[in-house]
């Protein structure tokens, strides 16, 4: 107990010392029932969660192994009441089980009396319910399985899903694995998500998350349904499957709002799916139009909240979720576990990086003053206006000019929020625009023209916040972003975590109006990333563009 | 016969061993000595001091003395002895109860009897006569006699016995015809006496009778449910029973209704009831329990985790209450409000937030300054401590205290409050509860050291790890009832939290005894500080820097370190490790304090493991640079003037020297004299100035704390607890008061005066009280002396009737009427001679 590497906090967070001889074993130990919450360079930290403890004790793992590994690995003595605190927590999931009966149907089953009755008796449960067959076994209407199980994880009696999946349409799907092969932790990600049946991949950007998708598709072999944020994210996808599987053109569909082809494996928006019309949603039946054996989000973090009720209804079919930041700006976390289903797989940006999976990344804050009338402006503004205007600060034009005069001959994307601001970014830089009224064919043809090389410089609004591959992108300039958003932030600096042919590092600029509520918000957006291990360096804007930079 | 005076006698005959025994178990005899054995015998019988001593009485104990006061007459002399008590005493052996009459005679609760008895034989003993006063309504559980119903006077009891009496013989029941309520008492005796055991008396009864007649196991009274009241139980006969157990019982006579809502067990159908035994559960030795096993690591681990815990949390309740001192309700105590403003700043929920309050109160960490009523902080003494002393500081103000925190938040006795007891509010005080901690961590101790021995044998293997018993509620409780059964009903409801908090004070772990916390509990403060200082880790003089802003501190802190981190930034989660984050705010708290950038960098970059990351260094240097661009100073006043140059010439005037006059710009200037000052100085000048509304003016007035006498000493060391350090183990019970030296002054001044001085101050009132009261109970005359309000003694032969509150009523028959006399005034008094041998029931 003397000198551990973890360090148990009474308020449930694990402290991880990564620099410690045993971290390596820790982090293995405890990554099965404690969720990773950041981190930083020199001190990871986790946090027991009930969720997180069901999760284990769904794979397998007992409360007697989890207070083992505490005690053995704690360095203090580790807070009692947290350990008995685990114990009741662990010993709650699996008193319920969903099963399978065959004259019933779906059925669930206790063999405590008095959990099924506390159950049976709460209000939001009942109607979910059938008949009770005898004290011990109560009737679940098969199409109220995602809900009563999102409402038992609510009042702490977890369900254990024994139901199991419908097998869906069989399809051959192979990976053609010529020139490449899938990556030790790709190949770790498909066999947890496999053997836990259903939930979330959670990988950084660039680290290939679509070809987990392919594996899993390949490893399922049935028909199958992609959810996709946008229409160039579901032409990028279906690229890759070409490229990457045995499938062809023919049995690849696409299902927008440009679109609409039901074929064995269909990529289909989230936007078309939730496009309502008379008040109903005339391309759900989607769902339902073909035996999926398994479904696939993408950017499950983006997940709309009437895909989450649609979800709700398929949990006989096996569901891949993928992100890179599983962070909600609403909070709902929580419904994509219960819903699509819990992490299977999780790993630190930093440790892709050092693998070298992911390019290196130097994150630099730059800091700029409002000139004296801007200031003026700022003061004086409604505090609806208030970001908008020191996000959008001329000087930071001046910046942007300074820094891209710099890194002449990379490939470069100047990323914000307001078109204004970015129309004029365009304009001094003599560069082409993307934004939400670009049509989806200039678009493609300036995505292709950078990826080639032939446009050096984009300046893209928050449309290419996702899914968007630019692998020879190197460095991107921030000039504004929605407010506090962690997540975009993380995102954005996805766009440049491919690899780079040459090995070079990509630079994220981030340009922040110091005293303002621009740097308020910069500060919020940074926490993820900086959670992720990724420390911002700060300059000045006075020293851009001189010295070695 | 006096039992005082048989009492005295035994008294002065006991040797010294004998007596310096009693005065270390019965304290309050030993202080103030008492001054001769005539008084040391009327304390003894005194009602207080027979109260405190049954208190303190094990579970065997008490039932053997129940048993001698329910086979003895004191009145009539008739005594009992092993030999007849062991008979009434289940599982009781002669040697056994003899031993314990002998305790029971050490501790001057009994006597021999007659005094002058064949020592070859085993002795008879008496209780002292004021025993039946003391040990309440129903000794051993017992309830009244038929012949006591019939006595009582009750003229619904009588008429009840002859008409149950009557249908049970009318109903063909082999009982004697009775046609008085004494009779019909004889005749219901005698017909359960036929009876060879309960379930012979219960034959054709419903079954529930049996599962009703054992719930009387411990008290003679039974509450009758609601359905059953309404006086349909006084009429119950057998034609008509009601269909109950209930109804069955009462009909035949084996309950009394006493009233409406009660019935009472009568003694006759006790002894049925328990088997024929008076007591039925008598245990000379402490029962055995089975307890749990947790292993020794499991223990250690839980307990220093507390200990860590409840240093840290006290230190920030410090930090907080010196920050911002906490605020008193007019109703008295800590309002929940600034408990829930604690429990944010601690971190904690608000349940534990207000345990940590009482605990620091208790320590006298936390002080209550009587001029502003807010608690404020006196800890120096405590924080420059090393930490296994301010463990020790806590734990041992924690026994010695009479709160119970526990009780913050249970309902408040105050009827119109309706709300939980506030923290540090005078209703959560127990002056009890030091004696009852004690008892129960001694309960423990036992409890720990018997189960410990038990399974090492049992299991033999000695593979596995180490384990100890974990104490749970319900086994300190037997253990503790066993060890002071009169005292069960109070701890009863303040064990759990006893328990809860000897966890939180480490004293015990995963709800084993420790070994620091049985060191604690013995008082060996010593012992218990070598113990700790082995578990608890150095402090730490470094932490590690990151760059998402946060500093972690791997572990306990030094004081120093962790304060100057507090200021520069703010902590963060609960555990051994704490988070602290920078932010501009707090970086500009830190300056506000008078820090430089310089001395902040230099700050970290001396106490980091790590290389300070850049984000940190920037975020410094950057707030440092724009720290101060407001700039606030003091004044009292100002004066503005359009006229510049008019102002400008102001502060250079002599006459104005003293206004301390500044310029602050071209039209406005302030002054450090007030309003008053400053106008009146400028009139004076004639410059006739026109006073601004003075609520403009904020003046800042800052009471003054006041200096309260810091509590250098902590509580363990101050004089008078237990033996201080070093002290050698001895007998808990020793501690509750009484220590060597007062019993031997005792002693010495007992020695220095003749054996019987009836006339001892102390002794004469209870002397006469004694005689009175025996009187009254027998029915018999008194001649007494008693002295007038002019000092004239008259003597008088009356007949008692009552005794209350220091008056006595009597009958005077020679005057044929009643007087009443002070008991002061009685000189002496003295029992006429039977006269009329019938008249005494005893006789």
């Amino acid at each position: 107990m003397a000198d551990g590497p973890l360090i148990v906090q009474s308020d449930k967070t694990i402290l991880l010392e990564v620099d410690h001889p045993q971290a390596t074993e820790a982090r293995h130990a405890i990554a099965a029932f404690a969720e990773l919450e950041r981190a930083p360079e020199h001190m990871h930290s986790y946090r027991l969660t009930p969720l997180g403890l069901w999760n284990a004790r769904a794979a397998g793992i007992d409360a007697e192994k989890v207070l083992d590994t505490l005690l053995t690995y704690s360095r203090f003595p580790v807070p009692h009441s947290l350990l008995i605190d685990v114990e009741e927590t662990m010993a709650r999931y699996g008193r319920l089980r969903l099963e399978k009966d065959p004259i019933h149907g779906l059925v669930m089953r206790t063999d405590d009396y008095y959990v099924l009755e506390e159950v049976v008796r709460a209000k939001k449960v009942e109607p979910l319910l059938g008949p009770r067959i005898d004290p011990l076994t109560v009737v679940v209407h098969s199409s109220q399985r995602g809900a009563l199980k999102q409402l038992l994880l609510k009042i702490g009696w977890p369900a254990e899903d024994l139901a199991g999946y419908v097998d869906g349409t069989p399809h051959p799907i192979a990976l053609l694995e010529e020139g490449w092969t899938l990556r030790p932790y790709q190949h770790l990600a498909v066999e947890n998500f496999w053997a836990g049946g259903s939930g979330v991949v959670v990988l950084p950007c660039g680290a290939g998350k679509t070809l987990v998708g392919a594996a899993a598709m390949a490893t399922s072999s049935t028909t199958t349904l992609i959810l996709v944020t946008n229409t160039v994210s579901a032409r990028q996808w279906k690229d890759e499957l070409l490229k990457r599987t045995t499938l062809t053109e023919g049995e690849i569909g696409e299902y927008s709002g440009a679109v609409k082809e039901v074929r064995p494996v269909t990529i289909a928006t989230y936007q078309v799916l939730t496009a309502k019309r008379g008040g109903l949603f005339p391309h759900l039946e989607l769902l339902d139009a073909n035996n999926w054996g398994l479904i696939i989000y993408d950017e499950v973090h983006l997940l709309p909240a009437p895909v989450f009720r649609m979800t709700a209804d398929l949990q006989a079919r096996r569901r891949l979720g993928l992100t890179a930041t599983l962070v909600r700006e609403d909070g709902r976390e929580g419904e994509v576990f219960s819903l699509i289903g819990p992490k299977r797989y999780d790993a630190p940006w930093k440790d892709i990086e050092s693998q070298g999976y992911i390019a290196p990344a130097d994150c630099v804050e730059v800091r700029v003053d409002l000139p004296r009338d801007e200031r003026m402006a700022y003061a004086m503004a409604d505090d609806g206006d208030k970001y908008r205007l020191c996000a959008t600060s001329e000087t930071k034009t001046a910046v942007v000019e300074a820094l891209v005069a710099q890194h002449a001959g990379e490939q470069l994307l100047v990323i914000g929020q307001y078109i204004d601001q970015l129309d004029e970014i365009a304009e001094r830089l003599n560069a082409p625009v993307i934004k939400g009224d670009t049509k989806v064919k200039e678009r493609q043809r300036l995505f292709d023209a950078f990826r080639r090389g032939e446009v050096s410089t984009l300046v893209v609004s928050k449309v290419a916040n996702f899914s968007i591959d630019l692998p020879e992108a190197s460095v991107a300039i921030q000039v504004s972003g929605s407010f506090g958003s962690r997540q975009e932030e993380a995102q954005r600096l996805g766009r440049l975590l491919r690899p780079k042919a040459d090995g070079r590092s990509a630079r994220f600029y981030t340009l922040v109006a110091r005293d303002t509520l621009d740097a308020d918000f910069a500060a919020k957006r940074q926490r993820f990333l900086a959670e992720q291990g990724y420390a911002y360096r700060i300059l000045d804007a006075k020293d851009i563009g001189g010295a070695s930079e | 016969m006096s039992s005082l005076k048989v009492l005295t006698k035994a008294l002065a005959g006991r040797s010294d061993a004998s007596l310096r025994s009693l005065l270390l178990v019965r304290p309050d005899l030993a202080e103030p000595p008492a001054v001769g054995f005539a008084a040391l015998a009327a304390r003894a019988t005194s009602r207080a001091s027979m109260s405190r001593a049954l208190d303190s009485l094990t579970a065997p104990q008490l039932q053997v003395l129940e048993t001698l006061h329910l086979d003895t007459d004191v009145d009539a002399g008739i005594a009992a002895g092993a030999a007849d008590l062991a008979g009434y005493l289940r599982g009781g052996t002669v040697a056994g109860v003899q031993s314990i009459l002998a305790e029971l005679a050490e501790r001057a609760l009994i006597h021999p009897w007659p005094e002058d008895s064949d020592p070859s034989v085993l002795p008879q003993y008496l209780p002292v006569s004021s025993l039946k006063d003391v040990i309440g309504a129903h000794p051993a559980g017992l309830g009244r006699s038929y012949r006591a119903f019939a006595q009582a006077g009750s003229a619904v009891w009588g008429p009840h016995l002859v008409a149950v009496a009557a249908d049970l013989r009318s109903h063909g029941a082999q009982i004697a015809p009775a046609a008085t309520p004494l009779e019909a008492a004889a005749a219901l005796a005698g017909w359960v006496e036929q009876f060879a055991n309960l379930d012979h008396l219960l034959l054709g009864a419903p079954e529930a009778a049996a599962a009703l007649l054992s719930r009387f196991a411990t008290g003679p009274i039974g509450s009758v449910p609601p359905s059953a009241r309404g006086g349909a139980l006084l009429h119950a006969n057998l034609d008509d029973d009601g269909g109950t157990a209930l109804g069955w019982l009462v009909s035949r006579g084996l309950l009394v209704p006493i009233d409406d809502e009660h019935v009472e067990l009568p003694a006759e159908v006790s002894a049925l009831v328990r088997g024929g035994w008076l007591v039925a559960d008598f245990s000379p030795e402490p029962p055995a329990v089975e307890l749990k096993q947790a292993s020794v690591a499991v223990r250690n681990n839980a307990s220093v985790s507390a200990i860590a815990e409840l240093l840290r949390t006290t230190a920030d309740l410090v930090a907080a209450v010196s920050a911002a001192p906490v605020a008193t309700l007019r109703t008295g105590g800590v309002g929940v409000r600034e408990v829930r403003r604690l429990a944010s700043a601690l971190r904690v929920d608000s349940a534990s937030a207000a345990f940590h309050l009482e605990l620091a109160a208790m320590a006298s960490l936390v002080v209550l300054d009587v001029d502003t009523s807010r608690w404020v902080a006196r800890a120096d003494g405590w924080l420059s401590r090393p930490r296994p002393e301010q463990w020790l500081w806590l734990a041992s103000a924690w026994l010695a205290s009479d709160r119970v925190p526990a009780l913050v938040g249970a309902a408040s006795s105050l009827a119109s409050a309706g709300t939980g007891i506030n923290a540090l509010a005078a209703e959560a005080q127990r002056p009890e509860a030091p004696a009852l901690r004690r008892r129960v961590l001694a309960a423990m101790a036992e409890l720990g050291a018997a189960g410990a021995a038990a399974p090492a044998g049992a299991s033999g293997s000695g593979q596995g790890p180490a384990k100890a018993p974990v104490l749970d509620a319900a086994a300190v409780l037997a253990r503790f009832r066993w060890h002071h059964p009169r005292q069960v009903r109070r701890v009863v409801k303040l064990l759990p939290g006893f328990l809860a908090e000897a966890e939180l004070l480490g004293i015990t772990g995963a709800g084993v005894l420790t070994p620091p916390g049985s060191a604690v509990a013995q008082q060996r403060w010593e012992a218990a500080l070598a113990q700790l200082a082995e578990t608890l880790p150095a402090a730490l003089e470094h932490v590690i820097l990151q760059g998402d802003l946060t500093a972690v501190a791997p572990g306990y802190l030094s004081p120093a370190l962790a304060g100057e981190l507090a200021l520069l930034a703010d902590a963060e989660g609960q555990g051994p490790a704490t988070i602290f984050r920078f932010s501009a705010a707090s970086i500009r708290r830190a300056l506000d304090a008078g820090r430089t950038g310089a001395d902040i960098a230099a700050f970290l970059s001396k106490h980091s493991a790590t290389p300070v990351p850049q984000p940190l260094d920037y975020l410094v240097r950057d707030t440092a640079a724009r720290h101060g661009h407001l700039k606030v100073g003091a004044a009292s006043s100002f004066v503005i003037c359009e006229d510049e140059s008019l102002l400008a010439g102001l502060p250079g005037q002599p006459a104005f020297a003293a206004l301390g006059l500044r310029l602050l710009a071209p039209t406005a200037a302030v002054s450090t004299a007030s309003v008053q000052v400053l106008a009146a100085a400028l009139a004076a000048a004639g410059l006739a100035p026109a006073m601004l509304d003075p609520a403009d003016n904020v003046l800042s007035v800052r009471r003054r704390a006041v200096a309260l006498p810091p509590p250098g000493l902590a509580p363990y060391e101050r004089p008078g607890s237990g033996q201080g350090p070093g002290g050698t183990d001895s007998d808990a019970e020793a501690s509750d008061g009484a220590d060597s030296d007062s019993v031997d002054a005792a002693l010495a001044l007992l020695r220095s005066r003749p054996a019987w001085q009836p006339h001892g101050a102390e002794a004469a009132p209870a002397l006469v009280l004694e005689t009175l009261g025996q009187a009254i109970r027998r029915r018999r005359m008194v001649r007494m002396s008693v002295v007038d309000s002019s000092g004239n003694t008259e003597e008088l032969a009356v007949l008692p009737l009552s005794l209350s509150g220091g008056r006595v009523r009597t009958y005077d028959e020679q005057g044929e009427r009643e007087r009443v006399f002070s008991i002061h005034r009685i000189m002496d008094v003295e029992l006429e001679p039977a006269i009329d041998p019938k008249e005494d029931p005893h006789g």
